[in-house]
Parts: structure tokens; C-alpha cells; sequence
């Protein structure tokens, strides 16, 4: 194995970033956009066939010293909690190359903040140092703000800001909280350190973090990760964000950003649960699934498509947070697919919308209809995007949805019968009906000259529509990992029904 | 006499004698040479090299100057500020009539202001700031525009009514301690209390608050930063009012030991106020370099966190890795000084470069010029966006390791609430500064595209480089700042 692959991964799309960003045609800057994502994917690739997903401990792991007097370490690592989404992430960056493939406004600028964009988010699932996971987590801003504001819709001044405020504040809230982990606690020779895995252990000494501080530091990280995830009702910044951004914004923001808050819960919020005020397991519960109802509620009044998309998104990620909480090793596993799962499936979704804007010139549901009909290749890859996002068997969706409904009906029956029944059936009705509109029925007068949107989109999706069949019908690929994660967050701690929750 | 004694203060005496020769050359070739600019940028890479190798902990003059580590910091971003003031000068004011006495007023801002982070006396500080003061004084004014001449007039009535304040306070130190030794005057405030101490505290705060630009007497300096040339409202804002900080950490700290409990509340409320009120003015406003002037006052804000931070670190306290939380706090005000030194002198050079370009001459400062700069000039924009982003200390940038430092450094010293204040202030000022970028990357432009000019072009990315060498090798610069801070803590 490569050393220092998880370095040479964040290092070559940065490099790629810098020299994307100084080509003077799209051609180049595309070609080195492509190459650069495909070094993190076959890295990637070959760390996943040595990975070890058995094992609950940190592989690949690089430490060095980097600011010594303050006790900031560059350490980056991988465990089965982290590495599916370093995978997902090289898998989707090279995607969006792929699918952005003519984009012709700025082209240099555009393939240079994707890449940009793909090392903060490969940097925030490596990162073993809170300091190091701060800095990651904010580079992720940057691009995103860009790729909204300048390549965003009508409103895509107020959007990019809005995004950028809304979701800075958050990461403020949680540095807060990691300030204050690190100003408490102290290794045994009196100095200070940020390392993540350390001070999450650290938190379960009571001499060192007493109740109302942990509860305190527990509330600021939770506020950090729920409004990137988003959570009902941190979510206000994405419905306007999806809106505005170009399609490969929309698809990086909802496929990767939106995992870094749900990694979040994994990596920081679960192994601190046991030791905070049981009550914020059934606040986040309930907001877990308001954000599946709400979500869904609000997906099914939508007239754009993207905006439906966007309001999916939002339920969807609320099964992370149920099943994170729920805390059963079948719940936790479940949670940690749907990231995943959702990351694939969404990317397939924003994709849709994004071609049927670019095709056709309007994303509003009411003016579209027989679709199919002059776009087959599109139509069935759209259709094969929803059924995937609905939940259909066969699909990685409903493998991810499923382990967490049934993982999380030991722990919260009454929840998760709501869920069941209000937001299930709507969740279909939405997607169905969406597809129904757009795609099928008499096709209007006006689309009869539309055709197959570019050989790149079509490639892009049809890449995506097989990994949600692959992780459909053959879950193990990767939920083998995430069984080995659910123990290993489990595992040190004691069950909620010790904990005296249920 | 043995001259070699006096080599520390090498890089004084050479800047001295080249703004004399700078005059003399201007003298013989009527103002028309090119060589001012070039023997002043020469002087300054020569003094950069005397100052960083300087030998030190040596006084001089009856213990009136003093070079140990504190005074290298200082003057080293001192010198470095006037180095890129200097490069983004040569285009516009070498080899023109007057630019020989630019430069010689230049380079006397900088002696004085490296005057002041010596002297351990006061009179040799108050001699050290009245240079600066009378350079800067002239050099506001420099272009003779209407604009120019108010800004300049302002920005003298205001100086000349600090330096009343502050002259009447060392005054009334004298007068009760019998020596203008600030040593002395710390021993004798230390040895008895004397209420009439406390008012002379007052005095000589507001004197440097002036300096600083700390609210409420900060008025003067959007009004100036705005009117003055572009270039020289960088050096205004990066240089002369980090001087007011190099006086206030060694006068205040030292002098005025004996009254820490009083003076460390005042400065808690003065920095609580100006970094409210800097950012929050600083959202109102459509003039970039008014909003630059906002965004120095909320950063004066910060800085003096660190006062307060002194103010309330006793014997015993630590900081990280069991350094003392004084000096650690102390630091963290130098990384930021240094750090916001170099990104504002960015932030001022790229503003003369857009308004040497702007469509609306009405007012070449308006954001509206800014439109689509990252197509027009797209280097200038690119700088100027990093600056944006490393001032509202989003990181790996200078912005943030300094602002991590003193932030933490007020939680350590039990100053949460202050701490909690200066972040939610940081993401308010975000708003100002994601408004210069998203006009310069989001909106249509607002003219053709230019070419950039050299000397603003290669300033601007000396700045970049030193913004990202901070951020992401931080540990150098921290230890260096942490010697500073040891050799003024008693």
C-alpha cells in the first residue's frame, strides 16, 4: 500500500484545484478536474481492498507534528466509520466532473472549486484532530459559495450569502464547544490537545467534564452538525441554496455536505450520548422525525422539481438522525447506509432536475409532461433515480430506510410507527407523481423537438443508477463496515436501556 | 564613542539617513528621478535583515531606547508594512513631482514608529509618535484633492487632541513619580497607591485609544482611511495604529501595574463596545474603504482582548502546554497585530488599484466599482478575496490563528463571556465581507478588463503569501510572538 495515501488523496485535487484554476480552455480544466478526482476514487479503491472492516481501530493513519506549542497535530485516518464516506466522496466528485463535462461559463473556475471542494470534504472525514477538522470543515464554505453565487439561479446573491452566514454560525457554535473541550481537559503531563479521539474519551471522566458543561458542549457540536445535515428547523439555508445552485453545486451539497453533519453525529455526538441529560436523545428523535414528515410534507407541495428534490433531502436525512439515536446496532448500521445510500441516490435525483432544466428550459412541474417520449434514456434514468429515492426493494434506499425502521422500533415504537405510516406513503406519493408529471402522459407541442440530453449526463447517471442497484442488492459491499462502526460506537458505551432511556 | 554599541539601532539610522538622501536626490533632480523609490525599497529589505538580526536586550540614550524582542516584533511589521506600502508606491508615486518627499515622509513615519516600540522612556515614546504623527499628518493630504485635504485636516485635529491627552497624562505621571522612566514609574505606582494615578490612566488611555481607533474616539478614521491616498490609509491602518498598541502594551502594562483591576474592566468594555460597534457600522456601509476603516476598529477590538486577558491573568495561570496565560495572551495580540497588518495593507492596495480604475469617479471607492472584479483584474480580486476571508478568520489564515489565540485565550482567563462576544462578532463581519467578494465574483462588471499594475500586483501577493504562512505554519511565527511577549512581562 501507498503511505500517506490519505495525504496524497487531500493533496492531488488541491494541486488539481490550483492548476485547474490556471488552464485557459475548458478542455484542460476539465481533463485536469477528471484526473485529479480519479487519483482520491483509485486510492480510494485500493484502500478499500486492504481495508480491514472488521477492525474497530483507525487505519492509514498519519500523524505529525504541526503546531507543537499548542498541541495541534496534522493526523488523518480512517475507520469503518469514516471511510464508506471517503469512498462515496471519491466516488461523486468524479461524477460531477463527469456530468459538469460542458460546462462552458468560467470553466476554469468551476472544475478548480469542485476539486476545491472535494479536498475539504475528503479533509473532514480523515481528520483526527479538532483543529485540523475546523479548518476542513470551514474550506468546505468556500467553494460552495462560488459555485452558488456565481453559477446560481436569479437569486443567487442572497442564496450564496445565506448559505455561507447561516452555516459559518453553525461551525462557530461548534468551535465553541470544541474550545471548550480543549481548554478543559489536560494529559496526564498538564499539556493540551485537539486530538478528536482522545477528547471524545475524555469526555466520559465526570471529574473532568461535569454534567452541565458536557451537556453544554454536547448542545453546541449537536447545533454544528444538525444544521449541516439540515434538521427541522435548521434547514431554512438549503431549500434556498439547492434552488440557486447550478446542478453540480446541488449534487456535491446534498450528496457530501450534507454527510458531514450526519458524520458529525457519528464520529462526535453517539460517543458522547452516553454520558449527556437522556433528554437530548428524545429532542433529537423528535427532530429526526419531524425532518421526515416535515421533509416529506413539504417535498409533496412543491411546484419545482429541484425544490422537491431539496425538501426530500431534508427527510431523508432525518432517518440519519432517528436511527443514530435510536441506538440499537441494527439502527446505527441503518443510519450510517442512508448516508451513503442518500449521497448516491440524491447526486442521481439533482441530476435529473439539473438535465430537465438544461433540456427543457424549466424545472416547474406544471409545464413539463411526456418527457419520455422524446428523452427514453433520460426518462428511465430519472425514473430509476425516484423509485431508488422512494424506497423501492432492490434499491439501496429502502436496505438503508428499512434497517433503520426496523432498528429503530425497539427504542422509539411510537416514533417510529409515525414515521411509517405519515411520511412512507407520502414519500411515494410525491415521487410518483413527480414522475408521472414530467415524464409520462401525452407529450406537450412545444417538446417534440427535445432530445437526449449529452452522452456525459447520460453517463454520469446511468453510473449511479447501477451503485444504487450494486448497494441494493448487494448491501455487504459496505454494510459489513458499517456493522463493525455500530459496534464500535456502541460498544464502549452502555445500551439506552441500561442508561435508563427506554 | 564606540559605535558598535549602538548596531541594534541600525536599521533607525539607516532609514534616517536614506529619507534625508531620498530629499537631496529629489533636491538635484527636481523631483524627476526614479531613485527614491528604489533606495527607499532598498533601505527597507536592508533594515528588515537589521532588525530581524539585531542583537538584543541592549538600552540606549540613558535607558531612554530599549531593543529586546517586544521592540523587534513590532518593528519588523512596522518595516514590513512600509516595504509593501513602498512596492505599491513606485507606480504611482516614483519619479513624479513629489514623490522624492513621499518616500523621505515615508520612511520618517517608520523610523517614528519604530521610535515608539523602543522607547521605554516618555518622552522618547512621545517623541517617537509625534514623528509618525507629523509624516502621516502630511502624507494624508498627499494628493491635494478636496477629499485628501479634509481627511488630512481631520486626522491632524484628531491626533493633535490625542497627543493633548496623552501629554497631560505622562505629564501628571511625572509629576507624581519624579521620572519618566516607564520602570520607574511602575515601581513607584507599585510602591503607593495614589488615586490621582488613576486619572493620569485615564488621560494616557484615551491618548492611545485615539491611536488605536478603539471606540468611541475612533470617528476619525473612516473619514480618514477614505479620504487619504489609498496607499497611504494602508500604512495609516496597518502601521501608525499598530503603534498605538505598541505604546499602550508597554505603558500600560508596565506604568500602570500597581491599577490592574481598574484599568483591565475599562479595556473589557472598550473592546466589548468597538468590536460591536466596528462591525455592526461596518454592515451599513457602501464605501469599501469606510467599510475597511469599520472592519480595522472591530479588529482593534480584538486586539485588545488581549489587554483585558492581562489584566486579569495572575501568578500561576496558564494557557496551553503550561505557558503563562499573560504571555500567551500577550502573544495572541501580536499574531493578530502582525496578521492584520499584513492583510489590511493587502485589503488598501487593492482598493487603490480598483479605484485607479473606477468607472464611478464620483466616488472611486464605492462597492459598485467592485462589480466583477474577478474578471477585470483578476489577480486584484483574488488577493482581496483571500484578505476578506482571512479577516473574517475563516482559516488557514493569519486571521484565524491569531484571532484563535487571543479568543482562547480569554476563555482561559474566565472571560467566556467575552470570548462568546468576539465570535458572534466575527460571523457578523462576515456579512461586510462576503458582500466586497460576492460583488467582485457575482455581479456583472463594471468595465472592461485592465491590466494590472506591477508594483500593486507584486505587494498584493507578497501580502497573500505572508497571510498563508501564518495560517498554515503558524508555529514559527507563535514562538517568535511568545519571545515578544517574554521580554515585556516583568
Amino acid at each position: 500500500m501507498i503511505s500517506n495515501a490519505i495525504s496524497i488523496m487531500i493533496a492531488v485535487p488541491l494541486v488539481g484545484a490550483v492548476l485547474a484554476f490556471l488552464t485557459r480552455s475548458r478542455g484542460q480544466a476539465r481533463l485536469v478536474a477528471l484526473i485529479a478526482s480519479l487519483v482520491p476514487l483509485a486510492l480510494a479503491l485500493q484502500m478499500y481492498t486492504e481495508f480491514d472492516k472488521s477492525s474497530k481501530l483507525m487505519q492509514f493513519v498519519e500523524s505529525y507534528d504541526w503546531v507543537p506549542s499548542i498541541g495541534v497535530r496534522y493526523t488523518v485516518g480512517v475507520d469503518c466509520i469514516s471511510f464508506p464516506l471517503v469512498l462515496l466522496t471519491a466516488i461523486v466528485s468524479v461524477l460531477v466532473v463527469i456530468y459538469a463535462w460542458g460546462e462552458n461559463h468560467r470553466p476554469n473556475q468551476f472544475f478548480a472549486l469542485l476539486l476545491l471542494n472535494e479536498v475539504g470534504v475528503l479533509g473532514v472525514f480523515t481528520a483526527l484532530d479538532f483543529f485540523l477538522f475546523y479548518i476542513f470543515w470551514e474550506i468546505v464554505l468556500i467553494p460552495m459559495f462560488f459555485l452558488i453565487g456565481i453559477w446560481g439561479g436569479p437569486r443567487k446573491d442572497y442564496s450564496a450569502i445565506k448559505f455561507f452566514i447561516y452555516t459559518h454560525v453553525a461551525s462557530l457554535v461548534m468551535l465553541l464547544a470544541i474550545f471548550a473541550m480543549y481548554f478543559t481537559y489536560r494529559l496526564p503531563d498538564g499539556s493540551r490537545t485537539f486530538d478528536m479521539l482522545t477528547l471524545l474519551q475524555a469526555t466520559s471522566d465526570k471529574t473532568v467534564f461535569p454534567p452541565g458543561l458536557i451537556n453544554a458542549i454536547f448542545a453546541g457540536l449537536l447545533f454544528g452538525f444538525l444544521v449541516k445535515m439540515p434538521a427541522f428547523p435548521f434547514h431554512t439555508w438549503l431549500p434556498d441554496a439547492h434552488v440557486e445552485a447550478p446542478t453540480a453545486g446541488s449534487v456535491v451539497l446534498a450528496a457530501l455536505l450534507l454527510k458531514m453533519g450526519g458524520y458529525g453525529i457519528f464520529r462526535v455526538i453517539l460517543p458522547m450520548l452516553p454520558h449527556v441529560d437522556k433528554a437530548f436523545v428524545t429532542v433529537i428523535a423528535v427532530i429526526g422525525v419531524l425532518s421526515i414528515i416535515y421533509g416529506a410534507f413539504l417535498a409533496l407541495a412543491q411546484k419545482d422539481i429541484k425544490k422537491l428534490v431539496a425538501y426530500s433531502s431534508i427527510s431523508h436525512m432525518g432517518f440519519v438522525t432517528l436511527g443514530a439515536v435510536a441506538f440499537t446496532w441494527l439502527s446505527i448500521q441503518g443510519a450510517m447506509f442512508q448516508q451513503f445510500s442518500h449521497g448516491i441516490i440524491t447526486c442521481a435525483l439533482f441530476m435529473s432536475a439539473g438535465t430537465i432544466q438544461h433540456s427543457v428550459g424549466t424545472r416547474i412541474i406544471s409545464e413539463l409532461g411526456g418527457l419520455a417520449d422524446r428523452m427514453p434514456k433520460f426518462a428511465s434514468l430519472m425514473l430509476a433515480a425516484f423509485l431508488a429515492s422512494l424506497g423501492l426493494p432492490g434499491m439501496s434506499g429502502f436496505v438503508a430506510e428499512f434497517m433503520v425502521l426496523t432498528g429503530s422500533y425497539p427504542t422509539f415504537p411510537v416514533y417510529t410507527m409515525l414515521v411509517v405510516f405519515t411520511s412512507v406513503g407520502v414519500t411515494a406519493g410525491y415521487h410518483l407523481w413527480a414522475c408521472q408529471k414530467v415524464l409520462f402522459g401525452p407529450i406537450l407541442k412545444k417538446y417534440l423537438d427535445l432530445h437526449d440530453p449529452h452522452a456525459y449526463e447520460i453517463l454520469a447517471m446511468s453510473a449511479i443508477v447501477f451503485l444504487t442497484l450494486l448497494f441494493g442488492l448487494q448491501p455487504a459491499l459496505i454494510t459489513d463496515m458499517m456493522g463493525t462502526a455500530a459496534h464500535q460506537v456502541m460498544e464502549p458505551v452502555v445500551t439506552l436501556s441500561q442508561m435508563g432511556v427506554i | 564613542m564606540d559605535l558598535g554599541h549602538y548596531a541594534p539601532l541600525g536599521a533607525e539610522a539607516l532609514l534616517t539617513a536614506v529619507s534625508l538622501l531620498v530629499v537631496l536626490v529629489g533636491l538635484f533632480t527636481k523631483g524627476r528621478s526614479s531613485l527614491p523609490g528604489y533606495l527607499s525599497l532598498a533601505a527597507l529589505v536592508v533594515a528588515m535583515w537589521m532588525v530581524l538580526t539585531a542583537e538584543t536586550n541592549t538600552v540606549f540614550f540613558y535607558d531612554s531606547l530599549r531593543v529586546d524582542g517586544f521592540s523587534q516584533f513590532f518593528k519588523a511589521v512596522f518595516v514590513l508594512v512600509s516595504l509593501l506600502v513602498v512596492i505599491a508606491s513606485l507606480t504611482r508615486y516614483n519619479g513624479r513631482v513629489g514623490g522624492d518627499e513621499y518616500f523621505a515622509l515615508l520612511l520618517m513615519a517608520t523610523v517614528g514608529m519604530m521610535v515608539v516600540a523602543s522607547a521605554i522612556d516618555l518622552v522618547s515614546l512621545f517623541i517617537g509618535f509625534e514623528l509618525a504623527s507629523l509624516s502621516t499628518y502630511a502624507m494624508a493630504g498627499f494628493d491635494r484633492t478636496k477629499k485628501n485635504l479634509e481627511a488630512a485636516m481631520k486626522y491632524f485635529l484628531y491626533g493633535a487632541a490625542s497627543s493633548a491627552f496623552m501629554l497631560f497624562g505622562f505629564s501628571m505621571l511625572y509629576g507624581m513619580t519624579g521620572s519618566t522612566k516607564i520602570a520607574d514609574i511602575a515601581a513607584a505606582s507599585l510602591a503607593a497607591f495614589n488615586p490621582a494615578i488613576l486619572i493620569a490612566l485615564i488621560f494616557v488611555v484615551v491618548g492611545f485609544a485615539f491611536k488605536m481607533a478603539l471606540v468611541p474616539f475612533h470617528m476619525w478614521a473612516p473619514d480618514t482611511y477614505e479620504g487619504a491616498p489609498a496607499l497611504v490609509s494602508a500604512l495609516l491602518a496597518a502601521g501608525s495604529k499598530k503603534m498605538g498598541f505598541a505604546a499602550a502594551f508597554r505603558v500600560i502594562l508596565i506604568a500602570l501595574l500597581a491599577l490592574k483591576l481598574e484599568w483591565y474592566m475599562a479595556f473589557a468594555i472598550l473592546a466589548a463596545v468597538t468590536m460591536t460597534v466596528g462591525n455592526l457600522v461596518a454592515c451599513w456601509q457602501n464605501n469599501v474603504r469606510r467599510i475597511l476603516a469599520y472592519s480595522s476598529i472591530a479588529q482593534a477590538g480584538y486586539i485588545s482582548i488581549a489587554f483585558v486577558v492581562l489584566g486579569v491573568a495572575s501568578e500561576g495561570m496558564t494557557g496551553p502546554n503550561n505557558l503563562p496565560l499573560d504571555q500567551y495572551a500577550l502573544a495572541g495580540g501580536l499574531l493578530l497585530v502582525l496578521g492584520h497588518a499584513i492583510m489590511k495593507t493587502g485589503a488598501f492596495i487593492s482598493t487603490a488599484q480598483v479605484a485607479s480604475i473606477a468607472k464611478n469617479s464620483e466616488d472611486p471607492d464605492d462597492i459598485s466599482n467592485y462589480a466583477g472584479l474577478g474578471r477585470r483584474a483578476p489577480i486584484t480580486a483574488f488577493c482581496m478575496t483571500v484578505f476578506m476571508f482571512a479577516l473574517a478568520g475563516i482559516p488557514p489564515t493569519a486571521g484565524y490563528f491569531g484571532k484563535f489565540v487571543v479568543f482562547g485565550s480569554a476563555i482561559y482567563g474566565g472571560l467566556v463571556w467575552l470570548a462568546v462576544l468576539a465570535i458572534l462578532n466575527s460571523a457578523l463581519s462576515l456579512y461586510y465581507y462576503l458582500r466586497i467578494i460576492s460583488y467582485m465574483y457575482l455581479r456583472e462588471p463594471a468595465g472592461p478588463k485592465i491590466s494590472e499594475s506591477k508594483g500593486y500586483v507584486l505587494s498584493l501577493l507578497l501580502a497573500l503569501i505572508g497571510t498563508f504562512w501564518i495560517g498554515v505554519l503558524p508555529d514559527g511565527f507563535f514562538n517568535w510572538a511568545m519571545q515578544a511577549a517574554a521580554a515585556l512581562l516583568p
